[in-house]
């Protein structure tokens, strides 16, 4: 047991130093230059003053010496300065890293909710209009890009009808469940057609299974074996879905926080990556690797708890 | 300055569009311009650098900025979402006007015994918000600060010889040459005075959310809580007039988000950065837009590729182009045809010369005439273009932008020449300003500028024979010479003078080639008034004069 956690930290570390190697290359190599956006203002582009700049933050050295740097600050804890912002990394992150999860729990609750609840509904009523209208709906949900459902819902219940807050993310638990309810169902609609197939598919496999049979012939009521011997052999992959597609959405923020206004780690990197701005794209970057891996990590740990099957082979 | 007289200039300033506007559109020659459909007549807009006088307090007010400001430390950030929230808190030497014109402010005495020397008397009474008075040991850390050359405003110190403490209220600052500029730059970022303990105690943080700030002004920073809000709060102790308004919390919000915040009332204000902003939000409910002058405007910019070296050939592209056409369908009619490089909010001074002088600008017709073209195909004759050689045309993506090439490329079919279009995306875009090699790519950038001094001679420094902005080589040695003169005259009669000369150099040579001027814009809560409109909300404290139009 022992060895086995310890080779999977060692293996979650070497994907992060992998991973943020990979990611500094990347940065560096996207086209534009960092310096322009140091140098402040347009007519101090002078040849001179943009050494300066890339002597000041190091820019004018090779990428490795610039990655040994980061990574070196980095083992001691210590995500430097933004460039942009001459803040801490660390700040401008604790700042806007709450919003972000609040904003992904709030969409994982609601495409839970919503798609597993729907996918049970269909698989119950198979055949009928109600199954042939929860995957027709879901579909047609998941076809819409976050971002025309975010400007959709801003434009009609924001702007027209008014319900919503338009932009900020709110103070307090009721402000920020106020301000976050149309940017989190802008974000969850995408993932409802995928949760709620895989709900379907997997509660028809389970019931197809033997001891289904055997229970629906001794009597047992109908809603005591959907809920007791259906879906709760069927909660292995619904579970693993779930996991994945909220892991996804960690990095996928990104859209509908523009469209509503809301200043989370997804708004930050995508400014940090248009002006080249090497610690915070960095750091949000590896922060979202990082959440993935947790995630994953842990949907792979609870999984043998649901299914016998599964801890049985592991043994 | 009382509010008739500068409501008279407006309306000069306006009256003048209008007459260039008919000027131009009374040739009768039917062209194939884009229509100005529902788009305002840009001609006809009335450019106005104030609103009427606020009359009622305000608790408070919320205010949109496009975007989070990168730092409140001016010196190593200027990013112009700071500036907006810093210039009602922090205080300069000199300040500049709505009206674009400067004054001593913090120094309430400028004297200049002779042309290379400055001598300052600081105001009394004055104190830093944590209850410090504002000493001359202050005023003399802050201005050797600005000048580090590590610092944004370095180069405005280019001249300065010393700066040194003459007295307990007293700063004397030598130059090793005269430099109009210099007075100008006071009123900028170069003015500000900071506190010394403070800024120091706060050393790399200063400037950062959770930091206090250091200034003067009529609001204190109440608190900037990073990716959220930034409030600004009445202080009690100001020197001068107090505000109308206790406080303003500024949150931020690009494109859409920030307009449906005006839109539904989410915000009270916001100075509208890109003309596109305004014309969504243009005749919503609710909203009052107030246009005023600013120094910016779009321009075309030839590079070292060469295929815009004869000026000849620069001239008839000016001729031939649609700048009312681009008005209208690249920038909803927000923006205003134009024949120099800077906007009228360049005119602090002497403001009835350069509008004269822009009615003479020559080569830069709102709408081509029939009579233009015809002048135009003759330049191109005369200098011998290649019509081969297509001139490539450089450009990003944006809506604007891309009309604007569309429109080159259609000018340039005018007469003859062959035009194509380069397009980057907006992370590359900039480096066309920056990179000699990169703007080897192209002939001609679909650029825009602005400059931070009311003055245009804070402009044409860029077209000497050695300027890093002067790509395309232009050498005049009669222009560097008057260029460098007028640079050191502080008389501003003289200097008027010098810089319309200049200016009809630069635009008969069609250096670069302008489109249009770009207003600056309030958007305003119709309940609301106060603020100046003009480009001075960039450094004047226009948060203190926000109040509620009924007392």
């Amino acid at each position: 047991m022992l060895a086995r956690t310890s080779r999977r930290l060692a293996g979650l570390l070497a994907t992060l130093l992998a991973a943020s190697f990979v990611i500094f290359a990347a940065v560096y190599a996207a086209p534009g230059d960092p310096a322009v956006f140091l140098a402040g203002g347009r007519d101090k582009l002078t040849p001179e003053k943009l050494e300066l700049v890339r002597a000041q933050y190091h820019l004018d050295e090779p990428l490795v010496v610039q990655y040994g740097r980061w990574l070196g600050d980095c083992l001691q804890f210590d995500l430097g300065r933004s460039f942009k912002y001459s803040d801490q990394v660390a700040d401008l992150l604790t700042a806007r890293f709450p919003t972000t999860l609040a904003l992904v729990a709030y969409a994982t609750v609601l495409f839970v909710v919503l798609g597993v609840g729907a996918g049970v509904l269909a698989a119950v009523r198979r055949g009928t209009w109600i199954d042939s209208a929860v995957v027709g709906g879901t579909t047609l949900a998941a076809s819409v890009p976050s971002f025309v459902s975010a400007i959709a819902l801003v434009a009609l219940f924001g702007v027209q009808l008014g319900w919503f807050p338009v932009t900020g993310s709110g103070e307090g638990f009721t402000g920020t469940l106020h301000h976050l309810t149309l940017p989190a169902l802008a974000l969850a609609l995408g993932a409802l057609a995928l949760i709620s197939r895989v709900t379907r598919q997997a509660m028809a496999d389970a019931g197809a299974a033997d001891h289904v049979e055997v229970a629906r012939a001794s009597g047992i009521p109908e809603r005591e074996i959907v809920l007791r011997h259906v879906l709760r052999n069927a909660l292995g992959p619904i579970v693993t879905m779930c996991g994945l597609v909220m892991a996804g959405m960690l990095a996928g923020t990104v859209v509908v926080e523009t469209a509503f206004g809301i200043s989370g780690i997804g708004s930050l990197l995508v400014g940090a990556i248009n002006t080249h701005d090497f610690p915070v794209a960095q750091a949000v970057l590896l922060l979202m690797v990082t959440g993935y891996i947790v995630v994953t990590t842990l949907v792979d740990l609870v999984h043998p708890l649901l299914d016998p099957r599964v801890k049985e082979a592991a043994a | 300055m009382t509010h008739t007289t500068s409501r008279r200039t407006a309306l000069a300033a306006g009256l003048v569009a209008a007459t260039l506007a008919a000027a131009a559109g009374c040739s009768g020659a039917t062209r194939n311009t884009a229509g100005s459909g529902s788009a305002t007549d840009a001609g006809a807009r009335e450019l106005t650098p104030v609103t009427a006088p606020a009359k009622g307090e305000l608790a408070g007010a919320d205010w949109l900025l496009e975007d989070e400001p990168d730092s409140l430390d001016l010196d190593t950030q200027g990013s112009s979402a700071g500036r907006v929230v810093l210039t009602n808190v922090c205080e300069r030497l000199y300040q500049l006007q709505p009206d674009m014109s400067t004054k001593p402010f913090l120094a309430e005495k400028a004297e200049t015994p002779d042309d290379k020397t400055l001598v300052l008397t600081l105001r009394d009474g004055v104190t830093f918000h944590d209850g410090t008075p504002m000493t001359a040991d202050d005023v003399l850390w802050s201005l050797e600060r600005h000048a580090d050359p590590d610092m944004e405003q370095g180069d405005e110190f280019g001249n300065v010889a010393a700066m040194k403490k003459t007295g307990d209220r007293r700063i004397t600052i030598t130059f090793k040459a005269p430099d109009a500029m210099f007075f100008k730059a006071l009123a900028g970022d170069a003015g500000i005075v900071w506190n010394k303990e403070q800024v120091e105690k706060a050393g790399k943080d200063f400037g950062t959310p959770g930091q206090p700030d250091a200034c003067t002004g009529p609001y204190a920073l109440g608190g900037w809580k990073s990716g959220d809000s930034i409030t600004i709060e009445r202080y009690d102790a100001y020197w001068g007039e107090k505000p109308l308004t206790k406080k303003v919390t500024f949150r931020w919000a690009t494109d859409s988000a920030l307009v449906n915040a005006l839109t539904t009332g989410a915000a009270d204000g916001a100075y509208a950065e890109s003309p596109n902003t305004a014309s969504a939000l243009d005749g919503k409910k609710g909203i009052e837009q107030h246009y005023g002058p600013s120094t910016a405007s779009l321009v075309l910019i030839p590079t070292e590729r060469g295929g815009l070296k004869d000026p000849k050939v620069r001239r008839a592209l000016s001729l031939a182009l649609d700048r009312k056409g681009i008005a209208a369908s690249g920038y909803g009619g927000m923006v205003q045809p134009w024949g120099t490089p800077v906007g009228s909010g360049a005119w602090g001074y002497e403001k009835p010369v350069f509008e004269a002088a822009q009615k003479d600008i020559a080569y830069a017709p709102a709408g081509p005439t029939a009579d233009d073209l015809a002048a135009a195909e003759e330049l191109v004759k005369d200098a011998g273009a290649d019509a081969a050689t297509p001139i490539v045309i450089g450009t990003d993506a944006s809506q604007g932008r891309t009309v604007v090439a569309n429109a080159v490329r259609a000018a340039l079919q005018r007469i003859g020449l062959k035009g194509q279009i380069k397009t980057v995306p907006t992370a590359q875009f900039e480096q066309f300003y920056s990179d000699p090699e990169i703007r080897g790519e192209i002939d001609v950038l679909v650029g825009d500028w602005y400059i931070s001094k009311a003055d245009p001679m804070g402009f044409y420094d860029n077209a000497l024979s050695d300027s890093s902005n002067n790509w395309v080589g232009f050498k005049d040695e009669a222009y560097d010479a008057k260029v460098k003169q007028a640079l050191g005259t502080l008389d501003d009669a003289a200097r008027a003078k010098l810089a319309v000369e200049v200016q009809k150099t630069f635009t008969d040579a069609a250096v670069w080639i302008s489109v249009a001027q770009v207003p600056s814009v309030l958007v305003l809560n119709e309940k609301l008034t106060g603020p100046p409109a003009s480009m001075a909300y960039l450094y004047y404290p226009w948060a203190a004069e926000l109040g509620a139009k009924k007392g």
